[in-house]
C-alpha cells in the first residue's frame, strides 16, 4: 500500500513536481522498516519504465482526444463545414450525406478510430480545407521555422536566466537584486502577446531595426546564401527575444532560489580559504549545485514557451505552426487546426519526457 | 489580521477593486454602449472619446469598462468551477485513497502533461466561442491543478492527530470535513481560486486575442484581436489608445491576482504542523 503510494509519487511527469506540495506526499510513506528500503525505493530501471509508460500513455490519451473530441463535441465538423460562418455555404442532405462518405464518418465508430491510426501512422493528415493541399505538406513546411524559433529562444532564455539567477543570488537583497527580481516578476505579469507587440512597436516602427512581420524577405534574389541566413536572423530575433524574455523569467527565478540556498555553505567558506577568485567560487562551486532543481522544471517552462510561441508567432506573423493555428482557426481549416494540435501538443510532452529522463541521469537522488 | 492588511494584499484588492467597480457600473460609467459607432473611426483621445475610437468608431473608454465584464466574468466563472470540481476531487481522493486516489491522479497527470492551450484552441474552435463555451472549456482544463494542491493538504491532514481523534471519538467522514477538514483547508481552497483566476483571465484573453472570444462581447482580449489584424496599424498613432489601454486592462488583472496570491500566501502555510 505504502509501497504502491511511493511510486505514483515518483512516476509522475515533471509538472507535478512543481505543483505538488512538499508536506503532503511524504506522510503518505510509511516508516520503512530497517532493510525493507530497497524494495520501497524504486530502483533506476523501474523509475525509467514508468516516465516511458507514462510518456506513451499521454501520446495515446493525445492522439484518442485528437480523434474523440471532433466526434464527442457538439456540433460535428460536417456542421461546421457546412455552418454560416463557413467560407463555402451549402447546403443538402444530399451534400452531407456525400461529406459523410467522404469523412468515412459512416462508418462504425471502431473502423473509424482504426483508420485513423491507420492514417496517422503513414504521415496522412487530411486535405486542408483553406489551402486544398496535404495538411501534412503544410506542417512539414512550417514546423522547422517553429522549431528553429523555439531552439533560439530557449538557448537564449537558458543563458540569460541563468546568468542573471546566479548574480542576482549572489547580490541578495542589494539594489541590483530587487531590481532584476522586479523586472522579471513585471514581465511575467504581462501577456506576451502585449510583451511582443509593444516590442514590435519600439524596435520595428519606431527604431527600425527589425522587420515588422513575417520570417523572411519573399522574393529576395539579391545576395547569396549569406545573405539568406542574416535575412532569416534578422525576421527571427526579435521574436525569439520576446519568447525568451518568459521562458527566462521562469529559469531566473528557478536559479536565484536554488542558489540562495547554497549561499551559506561550508564548501564556499573553504573555496575563499583556499583564496580562489570570486569568480570561481560563484560558477564553479555555487552555480553549478544551483543547477539541478533548475534543470529539474526545465521541462514543465520547455511545454510553457511552445504554446506561448503560439501566440508570439501570431504577433510577428513569423509563419510557424503557431501562425498556422491562427490561420486554422480564422478560416475553420478543422483539419490543419487538428494537425497543428496533435503535432505542438507531441513536441510538448516530448520534450517534458527528455527533460524527465535527463534529469532522472542527473539527480542521484532522483536516481537513486 | 495583519496579512490581510499587507502591502501586497492592499494592492492587489485595490486593483481588482477598480476593474471590478469598472464593469459592474459600466452601464453608468460608460458615456456609450461598446457596440454603439459613437463617432468617427480611429479617432485621438479627446474630451468626447477618452481613449479615442476604433476602426468602427466605436468608443474604447466604454468597451473597456464593458470589456471588464467579459473578461473578469469568466475568469472569475472558470476559477469557480474548477475549484469545485478540483475540491471535490482533490479531497475525495485523499480521503477514499486506494484505487480511487492512484485513478484520480492519474487522470490528474495526464492532465496536467497536456499543454493547455493547443488543446483549448481546439476545443473552443470547435463548441464555438460564448461565454458559457469558455468558463467551461477553461474550467476543464484547469480543475486538476486544484485538485493536486487539495489532495496533497488532505493527505498530509489525514495523518494529523486531531483528525484521527475526531475518527477515534466516532466522529464520521460527513462530520470530520465540516468540522476539521474545511476549515483547515479553506485558506487553500481560497489561493488555489485566485491562482486559477489569474490563469484564466489569461487563458480567455489569449483565446480571444486568437480569435475565440465571445464575438458579441467586447473582451479586453478581442479588442487586441481586432486591433493587431488592423494593416498598417503599427504606422499611426491609433496603436497608442486602441492597443495599450486593453492590454494594461488585462495585465492589471493578472497582476491584482497575483499580488493578492502572494500577499495571501501566509495564510495559506500557517504551519498545520507546528504543533503535530
Amino acid at each position: 500500500m505504502a509501497a504502491e503510494g511511493t511510486t505514483a509519487e515518483l512516476a509522475a511527469p515533471s509538472s507535478r513536481r512543481e505543483l505538488s506540495e512538499p508536506d503532503g506526499a511524504a506522510e503518505t510513506v510509511a516508516v520503512p522498516l530497517p532493510g525493507t528500503e530497497a524494495r520501497l525505493r524504486p530502483s533506476r530501471r523501474r523509475r525509467g519504465r514508468q516516465l516511458v509508460v507514462s510518456y506513451l500513455l499521454t501520446v495515446f490519451v493525445l492522439i484518442t482526444a485528437n480523434f474523440a473530441l471532433p466526434r464527442a463535441l457538439p456540433g460535428d465538423p460536417v456542421d461546421a463545414l457546412l455552418s454560416g460562418e463557413s467560407p463555402h455555404y451549402v447546403h443538402s442532405d444530399v451534400i452531407r450525406a456525400q461529406l459523410n462518405e467522404y469523412y468515412g464518418l459512416d462508418l462504425p465508430l471502431w473502423d473509424q478510430y482504426r483508420k485513423y491510426l491507420g492514417d496517422l501512422a503513414t504521415g496522412e493528415l487530411g486535405t486542408s480545407i483553406r489551402y486544398n493541399v496535404p495538411v501534412a505538406q503544410l506542417v512539414a513546411e512550417r514546423l522547422p521555422w517553429t522549431l528553429l524559433l523555439l531552439s533560439t529562444s530557449i538557448t537564449l532564455a537558458i543563458m540569460i536566466g541563468w546568468v542573471t539567477g546566479v548574480n542576482s543570488a549572489w547580490r541578495r537583497g542589494r539594489l541590483a537584486d530587487r531590481g532584476l527580481l522586479t523586472l522579471f516578476l513585471g514581465v511575467h505579469s504581462f501577456p506576451v502577446f502585449f510583451v511582443g507587440s509593444l516590442a514590435l512597436f519600439a524596435f520595428g516602427v519606431k527604431l527600425g531595426w527589425v522587420p515588422l512581420a513575417g520570417t523572411r524577405t519573399y522574393f529576395a534574389t539579391a545576395g547569396g546564401a549569406l545573405e539568406a541566413v542574416r535575412d532569416v536572423a534578422h525576421h527571427l530575433v526579435l521574436p525569439a527575444l520576446v519568447l525568451a524574455l518568459q521562458f527566462a523569467t521562469s529559469q531566473y527565478l528557478n536559479m536565484r532560489a536554488s542558489m540562495v540556498g547554497e549561499l551559506g555553505s561550508d564548501y564556499l567558506l573553504a573555496g575563499r580559504a583556499k583564496g580562489l577568485r570570486e569568480r570561481r567560487i560563484k560558477y564553479r562551486y555555487a552555480a553549478r549545485n544551483a543547477l539541478l532543481p533548475v534543470v529539474a522544471v526545465t521541462g514543465v517552462h520547455i511545454g510553457a514557451a511552445v504554446t506561448q510561441s503560439i501566440l508570439v508567432e501570431t504577433v510577428f506573423a513569423y509563419q510557424g505552426l503557431g501562425r498556422l493555428t491562427f490561420d486554422a482557426v480564422a478560416f475553420r481549416d478543422y483539419p490543419t487546426l487538428q494537425a497543428c494540435f496533435l503535432v505542438l501538443t507531441l513536441v510538448v510532452v516530448t520534450a517534458n519526457f527528455a527533460a524527465d529522463a535527463v534529469n532522472a541521469r542527473l539527480d542521484p537522488r532522483v536516481r537513486a | 489580521m495583519s496579512t490581510a492588511r499587507s502591502p501586497m494584499v492592499v494592492a492587489g484588492g485595490g486593483i481588482l477593486l477598480a476593474l471590478v467597480a469598472g464593469a459592474v457600473l459600466a452601464p453608468q460609467l460608460a458615456p456609450y454602449r461598446p457596440e454603439v459607432l459613437a463617432g468617427g473611426a480611429l479617432q485621438a483621445p479627446s474630451g468626447r472619446h477618452l481613449l479615442g475610437t476604433n476602426h468602427l468608431g466605436q468608443d474604447i473608454f466604454s468597451q473597456i469598462l464593458w470589456g471588464g465584464r467579459d473578461s473578469l466574468t469568466v475568469g472569475a466563472g472558470a476559477a469557480s468551477l474548477a475549484v469545485v470540481a478540483g475540491t471535490l476531487v482533490g479531497v475525495g481522493a485523499g480521503l477514499i485513497g486506494g484505487m480511487a486516489d492512484t485513478v484520480a491522479m492519474r487522470v490528474v497527470d495526464v492532465f496536467l502533461g497536456i499543454p493547455r492551450l493547443p488543446l483549448l484552441i481546439l476545443v473552443a474552435a470547435m463548441v464555438g466561442a460564448n461565454r458559457v463555451s469558455l468558463i467551461v472549456v477553461i474550467a476543464a482544463m484547469t480543475w486538476p491543478v486544484v485538485a493536486r494542491m487539495l489532495r496533497s493538504r488532505t493527505m498530509s491532514l489525514r495523518q494529523r492527530g486531531f483528525v484521527s481523534a475526531a475518527r477515534g471519538f466516532g466522529g464520521g467522514i460527513g462530520y470530520v470535513m465540516a468540522r476539521h477538514l474545511v476549515p483547515a483547508l479553506g485558506p487553500l481552497v481560497i489561493s488555489s481560486f485566485i491562482l486559477v483566476a489569474a490563469n484564466a483571465v489569461l487563458l480567455e484573453a489569449s483565446l480571444a486575442f486568437l480569435g475565440l472570444g465571445d464575438p458579441s462581447g467586447s473582451s479586453w482580449g478581442l479588442m487586441l484581436n481586432k486591433a493587431l489584424l488592423q494593416p498598417g496599424l503599427y504606422f499611426t498613432p491609433v496603436w497608442l489608445w486602441w492597443v495599450l489601454p486593453a492590454g494594461f486592462a488585462i495585465t492589471a488583472a493578472v497582476l491584482g491576482l497575483s499580488f493578492l496570491g502572494v500577499g495571501l500566501e501566509p495564510l495559506v502555510n500557517r504551519r498545520w504542523d507546528v504543533n503535530r
